[in-house]
């Protein structure tokens, strides 16, 4: 089972709509596949039509009183499965303070679902907190959208000294260039002079309507404009995340 | 984990389908409807390994009338569970795959990879498919459940018209309230049987096709009543229907399996003819021991040519990496030759002689009234089919107590020094050994057997290596001479055949090194016991000739 973790620390850079993508793009190709939307406010939950709302909350899935496999809801599509989010899940840092091993945690939650899955995609909120620890330690390979923008860059480089800091082996880190608008010279500049010091995906996706559309649609950018930009974009993305 | 399976029902009547699915359209208001006709073949190995795992695989494609997929081969591959319905793994692909290797999805290719092996998937039967999904909704539009009316007819020639109809009632994940009244609703209202059997069942019975084996088993048991010249010609019939039912897959090379079973049924046949002797007149024994030989040797180029071809990763592997791509165009060569022999081969099963030999075949085995044959054979050549009124536990007996013994004294005369030849006399001698000990294996205890053909097996491993190593180190410098000849090697690829040649001659030497220790193993008082409490006869039987 691979653990995808999508993450950043600042928010609407399209964590989530990367999460959401590429698990679709990955159960069409036949993997068993899950998103466990991990933000309270629970967009992935939104885009798949799925209520945000988990019985016994975030507290009951770590304190043992539900298991992840109980809480897993179907989507629309064939092998894609998603875990909702749930607004208790704002409190997950304090709650996971409480265990021992607390950065772990997260991870020991999944082992379970080791032969269930094949890829499961952590959509994280954006903070750098304990849950993001756990979120990085228990993910394989950590995607990290990135706007082509200074500020982007500065808060690349914090996630780099985080992990340093946290032990997490910065080799898992793979950045990509997220809501590119090649109009501006600013990104025009990021993207052919990238930042050295970490792996930087040759995938761009473009700021698209296409993509903000999902929240009319409610569905995957592939589902319903599949030849677009944007979902070719993705379709791009995911294949070279896919062959590394 | 509670996981909730898929229902299937069967309609009442053939027109039911139609109504039952309006039924449900209009008390499920929010819904999905889509349509869809396909074109499915199932797909299974030869000898229906993922059929008797309780798999159905198959390819759906989109019927090109009803679709703009025009003119292509992309479709959905799936595995479904055979008893309840419930998807393993759907993917889209753009070609049936052929092997496991070809597939592409990970997970599946390691399930059927496990099950296949190297065995291909073939089309075992085909039908249109029409498919009325409704999926319920929820307020959010999103589906909750999927029901699926889907009606079958078998595109394949059949006597009679086919068709089936099914409902399946599949259950979304975290759903399970709604899966379950709307089961309750098509049980207690609608009254719909449940599918007793599963679709593919029904499907194969329709086709007239029976899953079988595949492989070598024997369909007639031997018993005490049958005398020599009957377990001959049982077993000689057995080895014919493995043999012609390979014929059609080796010719069309849909897998390497099909020659190599059709060659161990002619083996088998050829060490039944050597060993169990005095059955059939001498001149009509020499003619079949005379064309299986030519059907071994006619068979063997083209088995040669597969077994380096399927080992031909192995080879990668075996060099260092720099060297790995080096070796590309003995892969060439391989492959040309290989086409060149397989076309020789089938010209010669369109021979006119390799039909008499299968007619004459026939004929023999066909013969049903055995005692007015002996007769007959009998006034040509009475000492000729001596043992074929014996009893076939007692011949076979004393047979299988000569070979151990001859086992034993060939390993035995085996020393460091002893030639290569010395164990490829003793691998034959085994082989002829194990074949007997399997063909009357009806007349012992079936644990007893078990055992010795373990401790049997450890020793053929051995030989089997030692054999193969030795056979590939002078080809592999063969080819490497016939692929100068005809201009296809470049010195990096002779360099990188030489060093795999230093080491396949390396494992050679350390492989021989085992077999003492392996024949020691076969000649421990512990592990000659079982072979002499079966074989050795208890007294010398008269009147059996050997």
């Amino acid at each position: 089972m691979k653990i995808i973790a999508c993450y950043n620390i600042k928010g609407g850079i399209g964590k989530t709509a990367t999460a959401v993508n590429l698990a679709y793009l990955a159960a069409q190709e036949g993997a068993r596949t899950l998103v466990w939307d991990l933000d309270p406010q629970g967009a992935a939950s939104f885009y798949f039509r799925i209520k945000p709302k988990v019985k016994k909350g975030g507290k009951g899935l770590l304190e043992g009183k539900k298991t992840l496999d109980d809480v897993i809801k179907g989507t629309d599509f064939p092998h894609l499965d998603l875990v909702p989010a749930d607004f208790s899940y704002r409190h997950l840092d304090l709650q996971l303070d409480d265990f021992k091993k607390s950065d772990a945690r997260l991870h020991k939650l999944l082992k379970p679902l080791k032969a269930e899955y094949d890829t499961v995609f952590l959509d994280s909120p954006p903070s750098i907190s304990l849950i993001s620890e756990n979120i990085l330690k228990a993910s394989n390979t950590i995607i990290v959208p990135t706007i082509p923008t200074t500020l982007s860059l500065r808060t690349l480089d914090q996630i780099l000294s985080f992990c340093e800091k946290t032990g997490i082996a910065q080799s898992k880190i793979l950045a990509f260039f997220s809501m590119v608008d090649m109009r501006k010279k600013l990104h025009k500049q990021i993207i052919e002079n990238p930042p050295q010091n970490v792996r930087i995906l040759k995938t761009c996706i473009p700021y698209a309507s296409d993509v903000e559309l999902m929240g009319v649609h409610r569905q995957p950018v592939s589902v319903f404009a599949k030849n677009s930009k944007a979902s070719l974009a993705y379709q791009k993305l995911w294949q070279e995340i896919r062959n590394l | 984990m509670n996981v909730l399976q898929d229902s299937s029902f069967t309609f009442k009547q053939e027109t039911d389908d139609d109504s039952v699915f309006e039924l449900l359209c209009r008390k499920y208001l929010q819904h999905k409807v889509i349509d869809a006709q396909l074109e499915r073949q199932y797909l299974d190995s030869f000898d229906w390994r993922l059929y008797r795992n309780n798999l159905v695989c198959g390819f759906d494609r989109l019927n090109s009338s009803t679709h703009k997929q025009h003119n292509t081969q992309k479709g959905i591959f799936f595995v479904v569970d055979k008893k309840t319905g419930a998807s393993i793994c759907e993917f889209p692909v753009n070609r049936i795959p052929r092997f496991s290797d070809d597939i592409t999805q990970q997970t599946c290719r390691k399930l059927l990879n496990e099950l296949l092996g190297i065995r291909a998937l073939i089309t075992v039967a085909s039908s249109a498919v029409k498919r009325r999904q409704l999926n319920i909704l929820n307020q959010e539009n999103k589906t909750i459940l999927i029901l699926r009316t889907e009606s079958y007819t078998l595109t394949e020639q059949t006597d009679k018209h086919h068709y089936f109809s099914r409902l399946t009632v599949s259950p979304v994940k975290g759903y399970r309230k709604t899966f379950k009244q709307v089961r309750q609703y098509l049980i207690d209202q609608l009254k719909l049987p449940i599918a007793g059997k599963a679709m593919f069942d029904e499907i194969l019975a329709a086709s007239n096709k029976i899953p079988g084996p595949g492989v070598f088993t024997a369909c007639q048991t031997l018993n005490d009543t049958h005398n020599t010249g009957e377990a001959v010609r049982i077993l000689l019939h057995q080895f014919l229907e493995v043999m012609q039912a390979n014929e059609p897959g080796l010719r069309d090379a849909i897998d390497t399996e099909f020659l190599h079973d059709y060659r161990v049924a002619v083996r088998r046949t050829r060490t039944l003819l050597g060993q169990i002797k005095h059955i059939f007149p001498a001149k009509q024994l020499d003619y079949f021991k005379r064309e299986f030989l030519w059907l071994g040797q006619i068979t063997g180029p083209t088995r040669d040519l597969d077994i380096y071809l399927l080992k031909f990763d192995d080879y990668r592997q075996e060099l260092p990496k720099g060297m790995q791509n080096h070796l590309a165009p003995f892969q060439e060569f391989l492959e040309r030759h290989w086409q060149i022999e397989h076309t020789l081969l089938r010209r010669k099963l369109d021979s006119k002689r390799y039909q008499k030999l299968i007619d004459k075949l026939h004929h023999i085995l066909e013969d049903k009234d055995s005692s007015a044959q002996y007769t007959r054979l009998k006034r040509i050549a009475p000492q000729d089919t001596v043992n074929a009124t014996k009893p076939a536990r007692i011949v076979a007996g004393k047979i299988l107590w000569k070979l151990y013994k001859q086992v034993l004294k060939e390993g035995k005369a085996i020393t460091p020094q002893s030639p290569d030849e010395d164990l490829h006399e003793l691998r034959k001698s085994c082989k002829k050994f194990r074949y007997l000990i399997e063909f009357f294996q009806d007349y012992y205890p079936s644990k007893s057997i078990k055992m010795l053909l373990k401790l049997l097996k450890a020793l053929q491993d051995n030989l089997g290596d030692f054999q193969d190593l030795c056979i590939q180190t002078t080809q592999l410098n063969h080819f490497a001479e016939q692929m100068q000849q005809e201009g296809l090697a470049n010195t990096q690829t002779l360099m990188a055949m030489g060093v795999l040649v230093e080491k396949l001659n390396v494992r050679k030497m350390s492989t021989r090194a085992e077999f003492e220790h392996r024949f020691n193993a076969f000649t421990q008082p512990d592990s000659k016991e079982p072979f002499s409490d079966l074989f050795k006869p208890q007294h010398q039987p008269k009147g059996i000739t050997i």
